[in-house]
């Protein structure tokens, strides 16, 4: 029997081959609304910003989804508050209500040692995760993938063009509220798979390679979600054999992919620009 | 209990003072990270220095090396990206930064080490050993001694790029220097704080002053001011309440933001607010 | 500016040879570019948005390497200009960040920086010129506001202000006029006038053609080549302009304008912004104001008969 076969063996690989799959799925998919809409900082805000939710609702016995959403909720309402009613500058704004939040929900952490363990936070446990939290994952997958695929129209044109979409009526206000919810629930969700830290890797990398690879929105969203699956099953899969740093496997694949369309993608990629400026300088010199 | 009480401690005093120094040392290079929009730069450099702290420790090396290598790896692998592909610069910087921690993370897995990732993220501020804590003082006498010499040129810089430039003043070099001390100060505050503290204490500070004058000297007091004075209050709360201390100085800073941005005399809400009001009332009086 | 006597200053040159610059993105935005200028001229650069303004500006300045050609001052490269502090430049309005906290004084300082010590300490030299920068644009009295508490022409002002305290000789100013008032657009003229005396060489990039004629002397106009460049009478034709703009008709009041009944009231307006470009019959400029064109208005009065 090859070695690489064994993880196959055990229930919980299988499992958490099957969750990430699902997870990376659909952060993918929803990675290509993120890096249009250049929420890249939101997305990495975020997953940090439902910390104290998480470890609140550890300590008052609601499901863990629930608290998360309602600080991500809070996090966001403050960033925009503070954005609106002040002249600190959007980025500086995000990060400071981030790292507040990050730091409430750390300090919530280790005033009560007997709840979340803060390893499970930042680098997750998708290897020991309990059957009630897989059942809250499918739960906010299967509903971001019904949101998406009935509105992912209105959403892209959302992100390429606000002003076009308030025109044309769309409730853009809904939308951006919209997008936020399920930017925090994904956030929630890949919380559990790669950790606070890497879950924008989740949300930006797919989209960002994705978008290097091809000019049609559709062919976007289904190559930035196949990324996704693809990535964190064999990341899952691979963390077997690296003492289970599941994020760090599925994030640095994720990076490879993204370096490798980077340099090689046809039309965007760093070779084939190269290649066409000396097309074009030859012209120039010709003429 | 008196709340200065823990300060008859050796240990307590001895981490007023690290953690003061450590928070000057950001604080004054957070007025320009703030004002030249580097926020996600300060939070990606953080991260990004975890695979150079690995790959140090196996090969031998001063930690610090290794970090300060990798910090810049992050930033220069961010420019070049950005400069030749079509992705904007703050997804690069999530998709590198990302990258860069999760190959740390790996690398981690892999090893038998010492290293105590917790102490890396978390910071051991309790527990500073001397050579640290040297080194802490060393580098923050230098960086703050430096961006104090050249606080003009910097200043000119974050403001006006191209002026510098007409005047033949090396923008290159200074911009490259002034991200090489922020890197430099994240890697020696790194190993007294933690990453998540860092984060903060490069951006808030930085803001709140931001709030309460017009003036860059003054900006830059006020900003070394709330940050060495958030930072003895979160180190004697922490204590008090038993509670991770990075965590408390964190939400002592923010909550010194949350106070400028209420009720700072210019730009704060109240003011503008007040402002609004008066405006509205004597429409004429508009200056 | 400054206030030791000056050696007589060299007359000035600027050439822009056969100039191309490609974007790292791989658009081309200017192409074979040539044009030369000497001391004691205000030259407007005219063109679209998008056509290169911009683009020419920073290759000056040597923010971008050209693909191909060069840009000579006063026959050296311009590396050796910026080392002796012969370029100023105005920025575009958008290009700065209103909100940081610099007063009007610090920032007209930061145009004596390159003539000051490592440490930038002012001494008093440079506090006289500042305060002189500072006069000449009627701006003293605002020398402690944050420059975000400005209007748009005094904002513009305060820029120029810097630009007299760093003394440059070739100014390079970038859509100047574009949220400026009236009043403020003739002072910043005039001063543009004083030192086109003193000799120096303004080139002003602008898309308001109405009031080239009123004060350039010279015109460039580019759509991401130069389509023409010399004397603004020579250049700024009926032709030329339609060939770089294409025309767009706007309303204008006539009563002190050149146009004679001689033209027949034909006449014809170019523009893409406030003030208007006219021009009369058989295609010569008409200006807003007759004030110092007597002869030209009797001349063309001869000629209507
Ligand atoms: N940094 C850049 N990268 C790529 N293209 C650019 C860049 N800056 C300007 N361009 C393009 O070059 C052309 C000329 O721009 P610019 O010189 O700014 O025009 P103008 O100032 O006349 O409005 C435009 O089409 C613009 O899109
Ligand atoms: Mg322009």
């Amino acid at each position: 029997m090859p070695d690489f076969l064994t993880p196959f063996h055990y229930d919980y690989m299988l499992r958490a081959i099957w969750v990430s799959a699902l997870v990376g799925g659909v952060c993918g998919f929803l990675s290509s609304f993120i890096t249009l809409k250049g929420w890249s900082l939101m997305g990495d805000a975020l997953s940090h910003a439902v910390v104290p939710g998480v470890a609140l609702a550890h300590l008052l016995k609601l499901p863990f989804a629930l608290g998360a959403f309602v600080a991500g909720l809070l996090a966001s309402g403050a960033m925009a508050l503070i954005k609106a009613k002040s002249r600190i500058r959007e980025d500086a704004s995000i990060g400071i209500v981030f790292t507040s939040f990050f730091a409430l929900g750390l300090l919530l952490i280790s005033l009560n040692p007997a709840g979340v363990d803060r390893k499970t936070i930042i680098f997750g446990n998708l290897l020991g995760i309990p059957d009630k939290e897989v059942w809250q994952l499918v739960i906010i997958s299967a509903v971001t993938l019904l949101v998406v695929g009935l509105k992912w129209r209105d959403l892209m044109l959302f992100c390429f063009d606000p002003n076009q979409a308030r025109t044309i009526g769309l409730r853009t206000g809904l939308l951006h509220l919209t997008l936020l919810t399920l930017l925090s629930a994904t956030a929630v969700a890949a919380l559990q798979t790669v950790g606070a830290i890497l879950v924008v890797a989740m949300l930006i990398t797919p989209g960002a390679t994705a978008y290097l690879l091809t000019d049609r929105f559709g062919v976007m969203l289904w190559l930035s979600a196949g990324l996704g699956i693809v990535t964190s099953v064999t990341g899952a899969y691979a963390s077997y054999f690296f003492n289970g740093a599941t994020g760090g496997c599925i994030v640095t694949l994720q990076t490879l992919i993204f370096l490798g369309a980077f340099l090689f993608a046809p039309k965007h990629g760093l070779l084939s620009a190269r290649r066409r400026a000396r097309a074009n300088a030859e012209a120039t010199a010709a003429s | 209990m008196n709340f200065f009480e823990p300060l008859q401690f050796e240990f307590m005093r001895h981490a007023l003072l690290t953690g003061s120094v450590v928070a000057a040392l950001c604080a004054v290079l957070s007025c320009f990270v703030v004002l030249k929009g580097w926020s996600l730069m300060g939070d990606a450099i953080s991260h990004a220095v975890l695979p150079g702290i690995v790959l140090a420790y196996l090969a031998g090396w001063p930690l610090a090396v290794g970090a300060f290598l990798s910090g810049l790896l992050c930033s220069a692998a961010t420019g070049y990206i950005k400069q030749n592909s079509r992705i904007k610069e703050d997804t690069v910087l999530g998709v590198v930064f990302t990258g860069l921690f999760a190959f740390g993370l790996v690398l981690h897995s892999r090893t038998e080490s010492e290293l105590h990732l917790d102490h890396i993220l978390f910071g051991h501020l309790l527990g500073i050993t001397d050579s640290v804590a040297r080194q802490v003082y060393g580098v923050g006498t230098f960086v703050v001694g430096l961006v104090l010499v050249l606080r003009r040129d910097l200043l000119l810089v974050c403001f006006d790029p191209s002026h510098a430039r007409v005047l033949a003043l090396p923008v290159k070099f200074l911009t490259y220097l002034l991200l090489a001390l922020l890197v430099l100060a994240i890697v020696v505050s790194l190993q007294a704080v933690g990453i998540i503290l860092v984060i903060a204490m490069l951006i808030t500070p930085g803001c709140t002053a931001y709030l309460w004058t017009d003036r860059f000297d003054q900006m830059m007091v006020i900003s070394v001011a709330t940050a060495v004075a958030s930072t003895a209050l979160g180190i004697l709360a922490s204590f008090h309440l038993d509670g991770d201390s990075a965590s408390c100085i964190v939400l002592a800073q923010s909550l010194a933001f949350a106070a400028s941005f209420l009720f700072a005399p210019k730009h704060g809400w109240l003011a503008s607010k007040r402002r609004a009001a008066r405006n509205s009332a004597f429409p004429s009086a508009v200056s | 500016m400054s206030d030791s006597p000056d050696p007589p200053a060299p007359l000035l040159h600027l050439e822009v040879q056969q100039v191309s610059v490609v974007y790292s993105n791989g658009h081309h935005a200017l192409r074979d570019a040539t044009f030369a200028l000497s001391g004691g001229t205000i030259c407007a650069l005219v063109g679209v948005n998008g056509s290169g303004k911009s683009t020419l500006f920073k290759s000056i300045m040597g923010f971008l390497r050209p693909s191909a050609g060069q840009v000579r001052i006063n026959g050296q490269p311009v590396a050796a200009a910026l080392k002796q502090h012969l370029v100023a430049y105005v920025p575009q309005a958008e290009e700065v960040d209103w909100q940081f906290p610099v007063s009007v004084w610090d920032v007209v300082m930061m145009g004596r920086y390159g003539a000051m010590n490592f440490l930038r300490i002012p001494r008093a030299a440079d506090k006289a010129a500042v305060e002189d920068s500072l006069r000449r644009v009627s701006m003293w009295d605002f020398r402690d506001r944050q420059i975000g508490e400005l209007s748009g022409g005094q904002k513009k002002r305060v820029f120029l202000a810097r630009a007299l305290a760093q003394g440059g000789r070739i100014i390079l100013l970038d859509e100047p006029f574009t949220g400026v008032d009236v009043k403020t657009e003739e002072a910043i003229i005039d001063l543009l006038r004083e030192l086109r005396t003193a000799g120096c060489i303004m080139l002003v990039s602008t898309h308001n053609l109405g009031s080239v004629p009123e004060f350039c002397d010279q015109v460039v106009l580019l759509n991401r080549t130069v389509l023409a460049s010399g004397p603004t009478a020579d250049v700024f034709t009926e032709q030329n302009l339609t060939t770089a703009f294409g025309g767009v008709l706007r309303q204008f009041h006539f009563e002190h304008s050149t146009i004679q009944e001689h033209d027949g009231r034909t006449v014809r307006l170019l523009t893409d912004d406030e003030r208007p470009l006219v021009f009369g019959k058989d295609g010569h400029l008409e200006y807003k104001d007759r004030e110092g064109r007597e002869d030209l208005v009797r001349q063309r009065e001869e000629q209507g008969g």
